[in-house]
């Protein structure tokens, strides 16, 4: 909740392991098709979500165990499917602002 | 379709040819190394430009360097037991008087590339080539002597049950796709 203090979900190897794969990806990202840009971020997510996942809240867990799985880190198909991927994309993105709008802002707190 | 004339069902080459996949789960039973030493003298016999052998091999199975090298390669999804580097030494190909910006050392890559592949699918080994990594970090985490560069890295290890989709998924690609008769004159 806001205004808590949060337990600490990574440690040092862990956030290392993010920071190392976020600075190589934006380098390999120069010279690989355009289709893998949002599967690398995907790749990112999901190893951060691993990491995450055993200290993370049970809000947390829900998007990181369940709604994040619904979308594997696949490249941007060409032509047919290519709808789909976003609409898959779409869902996991309010997922997580359901959950970001729970944890920081719940209803009864607002304005 | 396949002529006639040319059983390639009962060739063993052809059937490893097309059996062979990129296998992108692994299990954690680590490939030995007298095994990961017989894949790497199958490389040896890999086709090189003028025979020159311009393309070395590093191998690590120190569980230490495996991590390092996945942390820095956003494109190795598997955990590999051991990893082949395929390298160019630039300083030798220099040394033939090739320029700097010669493609053919590539192709030799990919000879060893192909190799590899196979002679790692010939002994029950998973394997798959991993291109997405930064070929700065790599050198640091393989200690590279001035002048190689890593090509391609190729994760060895035993396929786990279950494998993951391909990043893409494309149509099946038949030869005709892929070549172009030129017509007899």
């Amino acid at each position: 909740m806001a205004g808590m203090e949060s337990p600490w979900v990574l440690d040092e190897d862990d956030a290392l392991d993010l920071l190392a794969f976020l600075v190589t990806a934006a380098r390999t990202q120069v010279d690989e098709a355009r289709e893998y840009g949002p599967m690398r971020l995907l790749m990112a997510a999901h190893r951060l979500a691993e990491a995450m996942e055993p200290r993370s809240s049970p809000d947390t867990r829900s998007v990181i165990g369940e709604d994040l799985p619904r979308m594997p880190a696949l490249a941007v198909p060409r032509g047919d499917g290519s709808e789909d991927y976003v609409a898959r994309l779409d869902a996991l993105c309010a997922s997580v602002g359901a959950l970001l709008v729970h944890r920081y802002a719940p209803e009864e707190e607002r304005p | 379709m396949t002529s006639p004339a040319v059983d390639t069902r009962s060739n063993p080459v052809i059937q490893a040819i097309r059996s062979r996949r990129v296998v992108r789960a692994l299990t954690d039973e680590p490939v030995d190394r007298v095994t990961v030493e017989a894949i790497l003298d199958a490389a040896r016999w890999a086709p090189t430009a003028g025979n020159r052998h311009l393309q070395r091999f590093v191998v690590t199975d120190d569980p230490g360097t495996l991590r390092a090298l996945r942390m820095v390669s956003p494109g190795m999804v598997q955990r590999p037991t051991a990893v082949v580097a395929v390298c160019v030494d630039w300083e030798a190909v220099a040394a033939y008087g090739f320029p700097r910006h010669v493609t053919g050392p590539y192709v030799d890559v990919g000879t060893a590339l192909a190799t590899i592949l196979l002679a790692a699918h010939a002994l029950g080994v998973g394997a798959g080539p991993v291109s997405s990594f930064s070929r700065a970090a790599v050198g640091a985490v393989l200690r590279l002597p001035p002048g190689w560069t890593a090509e391609v890295l190729v994760c060895l290890g035993y396929p786990a049950p279950a494998q993951l989709p391909p990043f893409a998924r494309t149509r099946r690609l038949t030869w005709r796709d892929l070549t172009t008769w030129l017509p007899r004159r």
